[in-house]
């Protein structure tokens, strides 16, 4: 591992070689020249995409290969050190973006976290209202199939009933994600039609809350699955 | 513009080592052939009782006379500290210095090396091939690593060719090479899985191969692998069985004779080889005292200790599929990289899980150091028609409280990579944040591979005031860099960063420096000194033959012949040619092979008659 220190950032607005006005984008168009990430980069403009959660894997693929081609290290070996270093600050910045949005899950959390609607590893783990009276029955069993193994009590019956929990949680889990879709597209289409902010901020505060319990069930299931894997 | 030399592709093995460039002629990648007719340079390094460091096969022969002072498997200790290796010092005749701490240093003879160092010595060995073959300087290299190195063992490659005196324009993974070249050979697109189980380490790629108008994109989608799985360990379980029935039957304990150990461990190997395409293979080695270990190994028999090294592959397997999403069947072509895919047992085991014939008509040995040449031709032309997107192995975190580490670079990204962090301050007028960089995929900071501490300085102020973002890169060869900058000036900060593991760029300078010295002494000079040391052990090797009684057994012919191949050898010895006396060191030793028959024969029948009369 090494340490670099990078030249303070320009504002981005004109080119460090030229001087011409650059608008941000990844090379100078009028002398070529790679140019410095500017600070308030989106991850949909870097692929010229629309901020909308519906995305064809395949096109964004091509964008994705278009970009490499240019901005991969690759290109930049005869290079001097400063212009290697803005390719390799903006093909991570590419390969970041990429990998973000060609996740669905993790493309929706992008948006909301970029909209400041979602702050990373502040999601509270509080059981939704609506699951708890199963949940409560969830641990109890957890807690029964901890205390059998111990005493080496027979677990065939908790296990069976953990099985059907399991199955049960993995059904509202691909519900979930069904709620996830539907609301994509909702969002999708209230950018089409030029939806009011307060519109917008209302459905994203829904799929903040959609998000919440899904990474809730998911983790109940993780711990299940552990579980049941411990005792077989 | 600054001349630069030439630029070359290497395969920096645990076992062998190539050099490979690009034949314009010819259109595609080349191994260049060593001064002793191979491509295939033994990973082996020997220090002489003058100081002089020989590597290669000249080293490898050492290894039986001069173990103590040899070195072989280096590999397995790069980027890696004391603690990490105990594993490995039950298998390997490694000489580690006790106080070695974050940096191992081997001991040969008289002198302490750190392991890049000792690859180092190995680079140079391939570089004067080049040299030699080129007549031109070469200073540049693409050097493959396997895909699961950590950031430190990839540092310690690079910092291997630095002081080999070689600018490394780019690692690159092991498998990515291996399916660069098969792509290329096969025009191949689609899903690939490239199964590389090579001398010390095991890799398992997934690859995607898409045409582009701009030409075409290598695209890594998945890797797993074990750094420590390999060959050497099957050899190991080999000779781990020689040894118990060695001190049971003939009440030999071979660890007080680490010659007889080699002769053992090089009889084996053959053995391992000769299984691959034969139902059985024997082993018969002289030891101490007189006596022979005579033992046949049958493929079966050979299979059934080595099954459980070749199921340990297919974890990494699974999980490389798994993180890419695919299931076996969606894998278009398996592709099989390294010596030990040779194995029966190994191509059985990989064509059984993915449902069809794995590919191997590119030289498994070669096919790695080939696409490294088609890698370094890439970066050198200036002009990309081929573009590697790869993966990095492992996921990059930091600790945090309780010791958690929190990932932010998951494995399996694209590199280059990045990750953002904004950090503050917890109480009043504290100046500094320490930081603890991790690689691996557990959740604990103490169950994961420590990279990096480092210390953010922070002018004192309330709590909570201070901004600074750290941003980690982990760049197109694997390895991470770090910089941060005070949000609130802007200001670019200064980190001290004491790697955990490895050199620092001082110790790398001063070591290359050191090297040069070792490197004095002309190439074709050593070649001619090495190739007549040879000669003379081979004739008298065989005017010792002609003083025993096997002598008689042959034909008028065969003796005439040797004869001939004797005279032609210590005319060529007194010249200056060495490349004419490996020629005839060849003719000789072919010339003589019926007689060595005889005498092996003669010593065997001895050893047997004795052990009749002790048992009677």
């Amino acid at each position: 591992m090494s340490v670099t220190q990078t030249r303070a950032e320009a504002a981005g607005t004109s080119c460090w070689s030229c001087k011409a006005a650059t608008n941000g984008a990844h090379f100078c168009p009028t002398c070529g020249k790679i140019q410095p990430l500017t600070r308030d980069t989106n991850y949909f403009a870097l692929f010229g995409l629309p901020e909308k959660l519906g995305i064809d894997a395949d096109a964004l693929e091509q964008k994705f290969h278009k970009l490499s081609w240019k901005l991969h290290p690759d290109n930049f070996v005869r290079a001097d050190d400063f212009e290697r270093n803005l390719s390799l600050e903006r093909s991570s910045e590419l390969n970041d973006a990429y990998r973000t949005l060609s996740d669905p899950l993790a493309r929706v959390e992008y948006l909301l976290e970029h909209e400041g609607m979602r702050k990373e590893g502040t999601t509270k783990q509080q059981a939704p209202p609506e699951l708890l009276e199963e949940v409560f029955e969830l641990n109890e069993s957890l807690d029964e199939l901890h205390e059998a193994r111990e005493s080496g009590e027979g677990v065939t019956e908790l296990r069976g009933r953990l099985e059907s929990a399991q199955k049960d949680f993995q059904s509202k889990l691909a519900d979930v994600d069904g709620e996830l879709n539907a609301i994509f597209a909702r969002w999708d289409a209230a950018l089409d039609s030029d939806a009011s902010k307060d519109a917008r901020g209302a459905l994203m505060a829904q799929m903040n809350e959609i998000l919440n319990r899904r990474s809730y069930i998911r983790n109940l299931v993780a711990n299940v699955e552990q579980e049941l894997t411990k005792t077989s | 513009m600054e001349i630069k030399g030439k630029i070359v592709g290497i395969d920096l093995g645990t076992t062998y080592s190539l050099i490979a460039y690009i034949d314009r002629g010819a259109g595609h990648p080349k191994c260049i052939v060593g001064p002793y007719g191979s491509t295939l340079c033994p990973s082996v390094v020997s220090v002489d009782e003058d100081g002089t460091v020989i590597a290669g096969q000249a080293a490898q022969r050492r290894l039986l006379t001069q173990p103590e002072r040899t070195i072989y498997s280096v590999k397995r200790l790069m980027g890696r500290s004391v603690e990490d290796v105990q594993d490995e010092l039950k298998h390997f005749p490694f000489h580690i210095e006790p106080a070695s701490g974050n940096v191992i240093r081997v001991r040969l003879g008289e002198k302490v090396f750190t392991p890049p160092e000792i690859s180092a010595f190995i680079l140079r060995e391939l570089k004067s091939w080049a040299e030699n073959f080129f007549k031109e300087t070469v200073d540049r290299a693409v050097i493959t690593v396997p895909a699961y190195f950590n950031d430190a063992q990839r540092q310690a490659t690079k910092d291997a060719g630095r002081i080999a005196g070689l600018e490394v324009l780019r690692l690159v993974s092991e498998p990515t090479a291996a399916a660069l070249a098969y792509g290329l050979h096969k025009q191949q697109r689609g899903r690939v899985a490239v199964y590389d189980f090579g001398g010390g380490t095991f890799d398992i790629s997934t690859l995607k191969l898409i045409s582009t108008e701009e030409g075409d994109i290598y695209q890594v989608l998945s890797t797993n692998g074990d750094t420590h799985l390999g060959g050497d360990d099957i050899d190991n379980v080999l000779l781990g069985v020689a040894r118990k029935e060695i001190q049971r039957d003939l009440g030999l304990d071979l660890s007080v004779h680490p010659g007889s150990v080699q002769d053992l461990r090089k009889a084996l190997i053959l053995a391992k080889h000769q299984l691959s395409s034969a139902e059985k293979a024997e082993v018969h080695v002289p030891l101490e005292d007189g006596k022979f270990y005579v033992r046949e190994f049958t493929r079966r028999e050979f299979e059934n200790l080595i099954e459980p090294i070749v199921a340990r592959t297919m974890g990494p397997v699974k999980q490389a599929l798994a993180d890419a999403k695919l299931v076996p069947s969606q894998i278009e072509e398996v592709v099989l990289v390294g010596g030990s895919t040779r194995i029966p047992l190994v191509r059985r085991t990989v064509s059984e899980y993915f449902g069809r014939e794995p590919h191997c008509e590119l030289n498994p040995d070669e096919v790695v150091a080939l696409g490294a040449a088609v890698q370094a031709d890439i970066l050198d032309s200036g002009v990309t028609t081929m573009l590697l997107l790869d993966v990095t192995p492992l996921s990059l975190g930091i600790e945090t409280m309780g010791g958690v580490v929190a990932k932010i670079i998951p494995r399996n990204s694209t590199i280059p990579a990045s990750a953002q962090e904004l950090f503050t301050t917890g109480v009043e007028n504290q100046t500094a944040i320490d930081l603890h960089v991790l690689q691996g995929e557990r959740e604990l900071a103490k169950d994961c591979r420590s990279l990096a501490r480092f210390q953010l300085k922070i002018p004192p102020g309330p709590a909570g005031l201070a901004r600074i973002e750290v941003k980690f890169v982990i760049d197109a060869n694997g390895i991470l860099q770090v910089a941060a900058r005070d949000l609130r000036t802007g200001e670019q900060h200064s980190i001290e960063v004491q790697p955990s593991y490895g050199l620092n760029d001082t110790e790398v300078e001063r070591m290359l420096e050191e090297s040069i010295e070792f490197a004095e002494q002309d190439f074709s000079e050593r070649q001619l000194i090495e190739a007549r040391n040879e000669a003379e052990t081979i004739l008298k090797a065989t005017a010792k033959a002609f003083d025993g009684e096997a002598v008689e057994q042959l034909s008028r012919d065969e003796r005439a012949a040797i004869d001939q191949s004797i005279e032609r050898l210590r005319d060529s010895a007194r010249g200056s040619d060495y490349k004419l006396i490996r020629t005839n060191i060849d003719e000789l030793n072919q010339a003589t092979m019926h007689l060595a028959e005889l005498v092996m024969n003669g010593a065997l029948h001895t050893a047997l008659e004795g052990k009749r009369l002790d048992d009677v």
